[in-house]
C-alpha cells in the first residue's frame, strides 16, 4: 500500500477526543515533503550511557528492556511502567 | 554526530534494496515517515530474522560504513532480538523481534510504501509501543493514536 492520501477531513469533523490543534498539525505535516518532515523530525541530543558504547546486542527484548530499566537514567523515559 | 537525515535514510533504503534485504522502518522513525509530526533521535529497522537476510544486511551495513567486527556480524546474521549500532555514519537500532508484533511476514503484508521506504503500518507501530510499556511511549501514544485516526481517514479507499 502506498502512502498517498485519498481524502481529507475538516478539523470540525474530526473525532471529538482529538484536540483540534493536533488535527491541524497533522494536516500541516501532510503538506510537507518527506525530506522536510525528516528534517523537522530527527533531532540529536546526547543520551547518557545509551550513547556511550559503539555497539550493544541483546539476545531477547526482555534482556534489553531489563538493561534499560537497570542502567539508564529514569528521566530518559526508557524504563517500563 | 549530527541528526539522522533524509540523505542517510535514502542511503539505507538504496543499500538495503541493492542487497535485497527485507526490513521495515518501525517506531517513531516509521511514524515520521508516515507523516506523524513529532521528533525522535534514531532510526529503527525491523529486520526479517532469516540467515540469508542477515548476511545481506551485514553486507549493506558494511557498504554504508558501519565498522562491524566478525562477532558483531554474527550477532546480526543470527538475528539477536535487539542490536544497537553506534559505530557507523549514523546511529541505527536493529529490531528482530519487536514487542507486540508476532511475525515479520504479518507486518510485511500490512506495510506502507513511502517513496520507496518500506514502513510498518501505523497499527503495528502503535502495537509495538503499547507492548513495550515504556514511559516515553506512554507519553507519545495518545497523540500517535490521534494520528492513526487522521491517517486512516486520509487513506480510506
Amino acid at each position: 500500500m502506498a502512502n498517498k492520501p485519498n481524502s481529507q477531513m475538516a478539523p470540525e469533523d474530526r473525532p471529538e477526543w482529538i484536540p483540534v490543534d493536533w488535527w491541524r498539525e497533522f494536516e500541516a505535516a501532510s503538506r510537507r515533503s518527506l525530506e522536510t518532515r525528516m528534517r523537522y523530525g530527527f533531532v540529536r541530543t546526547y543520551k547518557p550511557i545509551l550513547d556511550d558504547a559503539p555497539y550493544r546486542a541483546f539476545d531477547t527484548m526482555e534482556d534489553y528492556r531489563r538493561w534499560c530499566d537497570e542502567n539508564l537514567p529514569r528521566w530518559l523515559g526508557y524504563a517500563r511502567v | 554526530m549530527p541528526a539522522f537525515d533524509y540523505r542517510q535514510a535514502v542511503e539505507i533504503r538504496d543499500a538495503l534494496t541493492r542487497h535485497q534485504c527485507r526490513y521495515l522502518f518501525i517506531g517513531k522513525s516509521g511514524a515520521l515517515l508516515l507523516g506523524f509530526p513529532d521528533t525522535t533521535q534514531d532510526a529503527d529497522l525491523f529486520v526479517e530474522r532469516e540467515p540469508e537476510n542477515g548476511r545481506r544486511l551485514v553486507a549493506a551495513l558494511r557498504e554504508l560504513g558501519f565498522g562491524l567486527t566478525e562477532s558483531q556480524a554474527a550477532d546480526i546474521e543470527r538475528g539477536k532480538d535487539f542490536v544497537q549500532l553506534n559505530n557507523g555514519p549514523f546511529d541505527l537500532d536493529l529490531v528482530f523481534a519487536p514487542d507486540g508484533i508476532e511475525r515479520f511476514e504479518d507486518a510485511w503484508q500490512r506495510h506502507i510504501d513511502v517513496e520507496g521506504f518500506p514502513v510498518c503500518h501505523i497499527d503495528d507501530i502503535i502495537a509495538s509501543k503499547e507492548a513495550a510499556k515504556r514511559e516515553k511511549d506512554r507519553e507519545s501514544l495518545p497523540r500517535l493514536r490521534a494520528f492513526r485516526e487522521y491517517w486512516l481517514h486520509q487513506h480510506r479507499p
